[in-house]
């Protein structure tokens, strides 16, 4: 078997490992009022978001370290746009828990 | 239902309840609990507020020119850092601001770090704080924004610079300068809710090391997002404050 296939029947190995979760259904909804599929993607949302926020501070830092290594006299500077990039990057993850907060009971 | 998490919280409505309840009816707001109408915040706001001006007050009085203190080195440290990036940012008006930004910051580092001691929560868990440091920000930058350049010129800056593009300046530049306080208060209580949430997660799975650690990490983003809040607070305020070029 190819590597590809090997990784796909692993892959679906994995998700039927899952099926289990199809038995909680009507159980959820009654119990939240409402629809049961909110705090799946809620977990969807927030995986998501710290996904890209991580891909979006690793190109930040990369750029810093470069930076740092081609002119070590600019540190100071280029800790200063570091530091403020990865703060409000890092906010951006920070809304969407907060609407996860708010919208999940 | 608020569960009380501090015994302060605790001591003043059992002592100050009928105090409480009278400055809510000056407001013609009633408590969702007449028995409790202090909240935690509200108590742990208080309590900063009241440590830091003890803290000064001792300060004030080992003041000395010739032989500074450790706590004179502390504080000439703090100053001159604020003072530093005040003035990286604002440029030659910066003394007159100074201020608010060191108050804004001096404050929001003890209530984060205050929520650290078992038995106190940290003010800025609560989104009602962060809200009401964001709005004094934001109140802040445009009356002094007002004040340096009137107030017809400050609102006209919203058009942008070329005015025939003005009917769609003037809606997104409205839209991003109310967004400011938004996320300012976001930003804030986001990071400290989360911190506590994260702790209490792996508080509830191990007693052992891991939550300490956690711990420690909110120690950083605390004073992270203490600077955070005041280096945002000094690039609106300049600008708004910068002349026209």
């Amino acid at each position: 078997m190819t590597k590809i296939s090997k990784f796909f029947f692993m892959a679906l190995a994995l998700m039927f490992l899952a099926a289990p979760m199809f038995a909680q259904g009507p159980g959820g909804a009654a119990a939240a009022g409402g629809n049961v599929w909110v705090p799946v993607t809620a977990g969807f949302a927030m995986a998501i978001a710290s996904g890209l926020c991580a891909l979006a501070q690793g190109k930040a830092v990369a750029g810093a370290a470069e930076g740092i290594a081609r002119n070590p006299g600019a540190f100071p500077a280029i800790r200063f746009a570091l530091i403020f990039g990865l703060a409000l990057i890092e906010s951006l993850a920070l809304y969407v828990l907060v609407i996860i907060f708010v919208k999940v009971v | 239902m608020v569960t009380h998490e501090a015994f302060l919280t605790k001591l003043f409505n059992a002592w100050f309840g009928g105090l409480g309840n009278q400055l809510l009816g000056m407001f013609g707001l009633k408590a969702d609990n007449p028995a409790e109408p202090w909240a935690d915040f509200m108590v742990m706001q208080i309590l900063v507020v009241v440590l830091l001006i003890l803290l000064f007050a001792i300060l004030r009085s080992r003041l000395s020119v010739d032989k500074p203190g450790t706590m004179q080195h502390i504080f000439e440290l703090i100053h001159n850092f604020i003072a530093g990036e005040a003035e990286g940012q604002v440029g030659h008006d910066a003394h007159k601001h100074t201020l608010m930004f060191e108050a804004l910051f001096i404050f929001l580092l003890a209530c984060n770090l205050i929520g650290l001691i078992p038995g106190f929560v940290s003010p800025t868990q609560v989104i009602y704080v962060p809200v009401g440091c964001a709005l004094i920000a934001f109140l802040y930058f445009n009356i002094e924004g007002m004040k340096k350049q009137g107030v017809g010129k400050y609102l006209a800056h919203f058009a942008g610079p070329i005015w025939w593009m003005a009917p769609l300046m003037i809606p997104i530049e409205i839209i991003g300068t109310l967004a400011r306080p938004l996320s300012l208060s976001v930003r804030l209580f986001a990071n400290m809710y989360a911190g506590e949430q994260v702790t209490m997660v792996f508080l509830s799975m191990t007693y052992l090391v891991i939550p300490a650690m956690f711990m420690g990490l909110h120690v950083f983003v605390s004073l992270l997002q203490a600077y955070i809040f005041t280096l945002l607070t000094m690039i609106y305020v300049a600008g708004a404050v910068e002349e026209a070029h």
